[in-house]
């Protein structure tokens, strides 16, 4: 019927990145399980799936009482040792009866939640891309606990380089004529409505995660190059200030690089409009600009003093 | 210029899942206890008597079920060293083989309780609480992390403590505990897997017979592998039970260990553990590319599987 999704995003609390051993060790939230791991184009591991059982209001924009119970998937993952992810979706779908199952019913069908009784996915939808209930379906509160049991490992020495808040990205997907809108609302929230062709697979909560992970680094650029106040502060300070950005996140820009092929139209028409590439490449020109610019004033000083 | 097509693998990215050979029944002839044991040959022969009926009438349907009536039955008897040790594997295991063919019944595969809890350095006990899922009760909204009583797993809502003040001074009265998916009533079931003594973790019998069954139905892995695989008998068989495999296959032509399905035939004294067993298996998430596998494989035979895996799972108590 639909999916929904929320990712959390934020800096790894440690002060450098943290190599792929580490990664696979932090990651490693169930036993007999691998963390998975790929290397191209940039260093990114994943956790396992995990289950949290559910049985609870369900959102609605009529503000119907919607009751839903079955299991959300969770994962959390670490891309390049520096982003950190939380993520949980779940499937929404009919159920064949009005009465809560047994609990072995819903294990039967990990990462669905099955709808007692009647339900239009579009008020389902509207509801959850809104405001959903304060008493209905967390999702937000799940992938915050796989993001937070990343971030209090052990392994990690919560020296962060900067500060930096962590964003949500709500998304619902639902099946028909292919598009996708993404919506910032707040300073952290964002919602991504998305309509792909065939049936729902991974690949779709794959292309929100790198989609999350890629508005994180856009806001993450933003705060540092505003903090930074290039022209209101001397160029050494700014300079100083716009240094994280080159050592933690400029690499880090690989747009579509896990997404699934039949997926890559959606990164595409977002980097048409309203351009996250382009914005990025500007943002990274005015870093680099900044960083050229003040040595070159640097060196023009350090000259000049030795000449007089 | 032409496009080119081109893929790119990596191998620690990918999820690799092993099959586990799976016949369609595997039947459970009998669970061996120390008292039984003591009881002497006699007791054994006498169970047997009263479970080879209904090996053979589960035999014969599974025949019907099958195209040319190739149904695969593997049989199976399981000894217990982890509770209590007794007697020897070179003692025991000839006498228990010998009992059953008395009673024409052919014992495929011989394990040990304790293989359980781990074997060959894996903890499958640990493995299977890993995955448990609690059952929610309502109004479980993801909110707050799952309450869990260390060790103890119900299939529903417990009463509030008594005599527990709560806010505004208020004494918590009686409430009754709740099952989850009630028809009508509650059948309240609230299971003790394990306890501790001196930092030694004793996991507890139907905990361990849970194990057993998701062994039996193939449906364990770790990393990606199947834990554990029967091993062929010796001649000889040995004198202490750590030296005799986890899971011993006597019978060279038996079907595979593994099976769809399961059948055990009990005594009804194990009732109350077989109702705790099935809570917990109620609450174990299997992966789901396991599943998958097992039910694409039954499918390509034409077989119909149950979805929810207790209902795999069956018994006779005679």
């Amino acid at each position: 019927m639909l999916v929904m999704g929320e990712v959390h995003t934020g800096l790894l609390q440690n002060s450098g990145e943290i190599p792929e051993s580490t990664c696979r060790d932090v990651l490693q939230l169930l036993s007999g399980e691998r963390v998975r791991v790929s290397r191209r184009p940039i260093v990114y591991a994943v956790s396992p799936d995990l289950l949290t059982g559910v049985d609870c209001r369900l959102p609605s924009a009529s503000q119907s009482r919607i009751r839903g119970a079955g299991t959300v998937l969770s994962r959390s993952s670490i891309t390049g040792g520096r982003v950190v992810q939380g993520s949980s979706y779940t499937r929404i779908e009919r159920s064949g009866s009005d009465r809560r199952q047994p609990w072995s019913h819903y294990l039967a069908r990990p990462g669905v939640v099955e709808v007692l009784g009647k339900v239009k996915s579009r008020d389902l939808a509207d509801g959850f891309a809104e405001d959903p209930p304060a008493d209905g379906l967390d999702l937000g509160a799940i992938s915050a606990r796989f993001l937070d049991v990343v971030q209090s490992s052990p392994l990690l020495d919560r020296r962060a380089p900067f500060k930096i808040a962590r964003t949500r990205l709500r998304w619902v997907a639902e099946q028909g004529e292919p598009a996708i809108r993404f919506t910032l609302h707040s300073e952290q929230m964002r919602t991504v409505r998305l309509i792909h062709a065939g049936e729902f697979t991974p690949a779709v909560a794959d292309l929100c995660e790198d989609l999350a992970l890629h508005d994180w680094l856009l806001t993450a650029l933003l705060v540092i190059i505003e903090r930074a106040r290039i022209g209101g502060t001397p160029g050494p300070e700014a300079a100083v200030k716009l240094a994280p950005a080159v050592d933690h996140l400029l690499h880090l820009w690989m747009p579509s690089a896990r997404v699934d092929d039949v997926l890559s139209a959606y990164w595409e028409s977002l980097d048409r409009r309203p351009g996250f590439t382009r914005q990025w490449q500007s943002l990274v020109d005015r870093v680099r600009d900044q960083l050229a610019v003040h040595t070159l004033a640097f060196l023009r000083e350090k000259s000049g003093g030795g000449a007089r | 210029m032409t496009s080119v097509n081109a893929t790119f693998g990596e191998v620690a990215a990918e999820r690799r899942i092993a099959s586990a050979p799976l016949s369609h029944v595997s039947i459970e002839l009998g669970h061996l206890y120390m008292e039984d044991f003591e009881a002497g040959p006699e007791r054994l022969r006498e169970q047997f008597r009263r479970v080879a009926p209904w090996a053979g009438t589960v035999r014969s349907s599974w025949q019907d079920r099958v195209p040319g009536g190739r149904a695969r039955v593997s049989t199976c008897f399981l000894i217990d060293d982890y509770f209590s040790r007794f007697s020897t594997p070179a003692e025991l295991v000839p006498m228990v083989l010998e009992a059953a063919a008395d009673c024409d019944l052919t014992i495929d595969y011989i394990a040990r309780e304790s293989a359980c809890a781990v074997s060959d350095g894996v903890e499958l006990a640990r493995l299977v609480e890993d995955r448990l899922v609690n059952d929610p009760p309502p109004d479980t909204n993801g909110s707050r992390p799952p309450v869990k009583e260390s060790g103890w797993l119900c299939n529903g809502a417990r009463s509030p403590q008594v005599g527990t003040v709560q806010a505004m001074g208020k004494a918590n009265r009686w409430a009754p505990p709740l099952q989850n998916a009630k028809r009508g009533h509650s059948i309240f079931v609230d299971v003790e897997l394990w306890d501790e003594n001196g930092g030694k973790r004793t996991w507890s019998c139907p905990f361990l017979a849970a194990v057993w069954q998701l062994l039996r139905l193939g449906l364990l892995r770790t990393d990606g592998r199947l834990p554990l695989r029967p091993v062929m008998r010796e001649d000889a068989f040995p004198d202490d039970w750590e030296s005799l495999p986890a899971v011993m296959q006597l019978n060279p032509a038996a079907a595979p260990f593994s099976a769809y399905t399961t059948l055990s035939v009990l005594s009804p004294r194990f009732l109350p553990v077989e109702l705790a067993v099935r809570t917990i298996l109620s609450q174990v998430a299997v992966d789901g590319d396991v599943l998958r596998q097992v039910v694409a494989r039954s499918g390509g035979e034409g077989i119909r599987l149950e979805e929810e895996l207790v209902d795999r799972i069956s018994y006779v108590f005679a």
